[in-house]
């Protein structure tokens, strides 16, 4: 099994192309879905069954359904609906474009309100009260107090949420977005070389995540510096 | 709806085949985490620097992308393997069943191989003191007194794993396997109907993340039951 | 120790028993999701042109048939990779295809058709027959990846916006919901599965038939890997034979109002 390094070499300058594709999608599904993650947070811990039936629903169906599935319903199923392909947001839904970022925010954000959720939870009741002795309102005790220790607790598991976001984008590949993958598919169909494509893509994949990776390190490192640390 | 007569069937069968499928990649992925974690706990370096190469690898790169080296990757290598006994085979291969189920178990085992290894940490030093105290070997001490007290910290995060697990079966349609996605893409071929066929889809999978669900709360009750009086 | 040997063994069963070849099993590539020439019916079996071929020329040459479903855009690596041993997904036989595999004789004729909606008012050949490539900008064609349609529209014309599908079906939803203008694509396969029917009841084929040799080859063939010759002079003598008899027109008409050999 001889590797054609020509075609590595060759190729790869083609991929990395697609890697404003993958940013974007990446980018624009984390913001938006950090958007969504905090409003379903505050509807899941308000107390109120109204707001919490609904955010706990949603969060169930997202979080129990494949990734896939759920880019394919957006994406394919939607036009299927009159009422869709009549609707002011049909111009988003037409292109697969806004179908894949659609479909990421939305898996995204149910993960990473549960991921908030449990940093909120993971902080000390005894600082919530401190808070209340103190006379701050709940909305200040929340803002002030609550948030900032609930953010460093979750940052781990969101770190690993975000690098599973990088990875789902490799799935806009589906629904003929031209991202990374999407082009290392098509050089493989035209070159009938698998191997050497998807290794070497791969690899900018592991680059990409460690990247990621290093990054929210330094950001954790930097907002536990008050902790001590176990000997 | 009507569209769906004559598929009932079929999605039956294919929902067959994604729980096969979480069977044994379920029983391949403790496999894996658990060797993973004694690798990474161990004190060879060759280990740990292979379980962390491991990790990283299957860690950082899109699931997909995994499975269609696995795909293309596994009949050529495994028929060079067979071929250097008996140059008479014409070809070994494996099916997209096993090619994915090890794929994804491979995948998920490296979230397992951290989760487990975090658990064994938590394992109270004094009980493996009193395992050594009375003369039990180092494997056995592995598997009567480490295993047990890891399970019930490791149960939480690994009820996730299988959730995981299920959902990227869905992601194994793209290499042939005909569980319900790729029932629901030959549906569609014939009727036309993509929103309904992918929604059923949704429900089968969220049927089945229920059930996971569930059983991850009875478990956990099991493991927890000798610590009630206590709390 | 015990652990161990017990692992091994398992994992040698479970390769060694899965598939092995035994004498003469050939596996068959195909798409799967190909109306007419290769799909599902509701009821599990697989149908179609090229299937109804494939089991001809089986049992002509004396071999049990295994059916393997494929992605389109994987056909030729997996293949090439050894996950089947013929290719019977009416690939057209094309000089790039021929660089790395071989091909049987046709059992089918291979051309293409740009299928858009009724009225549309484009002007897009000329009286020859030719595309006119500026007529074509800003337009968006509907195409699936690794087909001869892909290749013909990259080299011909490169004005035009395209939009790559890795499958067949997916073409026809999106021209039907407005995200492609154009699809170019079997024009038998379209006229069954789209025109003839409700869904494809505004749209029409807004181009000639093009059947470039070039990039349509001379036809579709049974693909196989490069150095299987003994294997792809029984072929032959099979669909020559299937000719001959009339059973290829026989296959044909159960589906197309017309031969396509």
């Amino acid at each position: 099994m001889i590797f054609d390094f020509a075609l590595i070499a060759d190729s790869i300058p083609k991929m990395l192309a697609g890697f404003w594709m993958t940013f974007e999608l990446w980018f624009l599904s984390a913001v938006l879905g950090l958007a969504l993650a905090i409003i379903l947070l505050l509807m899941r811990i308000s107390g109120r069954w109204y707001l919490y039936a609904p955010a706990m629903a949603y969060i169930y169906i997202f979080r129990g359904t494949p990734i896939l599935v759920q880019i394919f319903i957006i994406y394919h199923g939607f036009p299927q609906l009159e009422f869709i392909r009549e609707s002011i947001f049909w111009p988003i839904l037409r292109e697969p474009y806004g179908c894949a970022i659609l479909a990421l925010t939305l898996n995204t954000g149910a993960y990473v309100s549960e991921i908030l959720r449990g940093g909120v939870l993971g902080v000390d009741r005894g600082l919530k009260e401190a808070g209340a002795a103190l006379g701050l309102s709940s909305t200040h005790r929340f803002i002030y107090i609550t948030s900032p220790i609930a953010i460093r607790l979750a940052l781990p598991a969101y770190s690993n949420d975000i690098i599973s976001l990088m990875k789902s984008t490799a799935l806009a590949s589906t629904i003929t977005l031209l991202d990374m993958m999407g082009i290392a598919r098509t050089i493989v169909a035209e070159t009938y070389a698998p191997y050497e494509i998807f290794l070497s893509l791969g690899v900018i994949y592991l680059i990409l995540t460690w990247i990621i990776q290093k990054s929210i390190g330094l950001i954790e490192k930097r907002m536990s510096r008050h902790v001590r640390s176990e000997a | 709806m009507e569209a769906l007569n004559g598929w009932w069937d079929d999605f039956f069968w294919g929902s067959v085949v994604v729980a096969d499928v979480f069977v044994v990649a379920l029983i391949l992925t403790v496999l894996f985490g658990l060797t993973g974690a004694a690798a990474k706990l161990s004190k060879n370096r060759v280990a740990q620097s292979i379980a962390n190469g491991y990790t990283i690898i299957f860690r950082g790169t899109p699931e997909i992308l995994v499975l269609l080296l696995f795909y293309f990757g596994s009949a050529i290598t495994l028929t060079a393997i067979a071929q250097i006994s008996n140059p008479e085979i014409k070809y070994v291969d494996i099916p997209p069943f096993w090619a994915g189920s090890i794929a994804i178990a491979l995948i998920v085992g490296s979230y397992a191989t951290e989760t487990f290894r975090g658990a064994f940490l938590g394992v109270e030093p004094g009980q493996i003191e009193a395992a050594r105290a009375l003369g039990l070997s180092n494997f056995k001490t592995f598997i009567y007194v480490r295993i047990p007290a890891m399970w019930r910290l490791a149960l939480p995060p690994f009820g996730n794993h299988m959730l995981s697990l299920i959902k990227d079966t869905a992601l194994i349609s793209i290499i042939g396997l005909e569980e319900t996605l790729f029932v629901a893409e030959q549906a569609i071929a014939t009727t036309g109907k993509p929103f309904t066929m992918f929604i059923v889809v949704g429900a089968i999978y969220l049927g089945f993340s229920t059930i996971i669900t569930l059983s991850v709360v009875v478990l956990e009750k099991y493991a927890n039951q000798h610590l009630k009086i206590a709390r | 120790m015990k652990m161990i040997k017990i692992c091994l063994v398992a994992l040698s069963l479970i390769v060694a028993g899965v598939c092995t070849a035994s004498a003469e099993t050939l596996r068959v590539g195909m798409e799967c999701t190909y109306a007419p020439f290769n799909f599902k019916s509701a009821d599990g079996k697989l149908m179609g042109y090229d299937v109804d071929v494939a089991k001809a020329v089986g049992g002509l040459i004396g071999a049990d048939l295994e059916f393997v479903c494929q992605k389109w855009d994987g056909m030729i690596p997996a293949l090439l990779a050894n996950k089947f041993d013929l290719v019977i997904a009416s690939m057209s036989i094309t000089d790039k295809r021929l660089k790395k595999m071989d091909f049987s004789d046709t059992y089918r004729i291979s051309v293409g058709r740009l299928v858009g909606r009724k009225n549309s008012g484009w002007k897009l050949f000329d009286s020859y027959d030719k595309p006119i490539s500026a007529n074509f900008a800003g337009l968006k064609v509907g195409l699936e990846r690794a087909t001869t349609y892909a290749d013909w529209f990259e080299n011909e014309l490169p004005e035009a916006t395209v939009v790559l599908y890795d499958s067949n079906e997916a073409l026809y939803l999106d021209l039907v919901n407005g995200r492609t203008d154009m699809i170019m694509t079997n024009p038998m396969k379209a006229h069954l599965r789209f025109l003839s029917k409700k869904d494809g009841a505004g749209f029409e084929f807004v181009s000639p038939q093009i059947d470039e040799k070039k990039y349509f080859g001379i036809g579709v063939g049974i693909g196989l890997r490069k150095g299987n010759d003994e294997l792809k002079a029984r072929l032959n003598e099979a669909l020559k034979t299937l000719t001959d008899a009339g059973w290829l027109e026989k296959y044909a008409l159960q589906y197309f109002p017309f031969a396509i050999h």
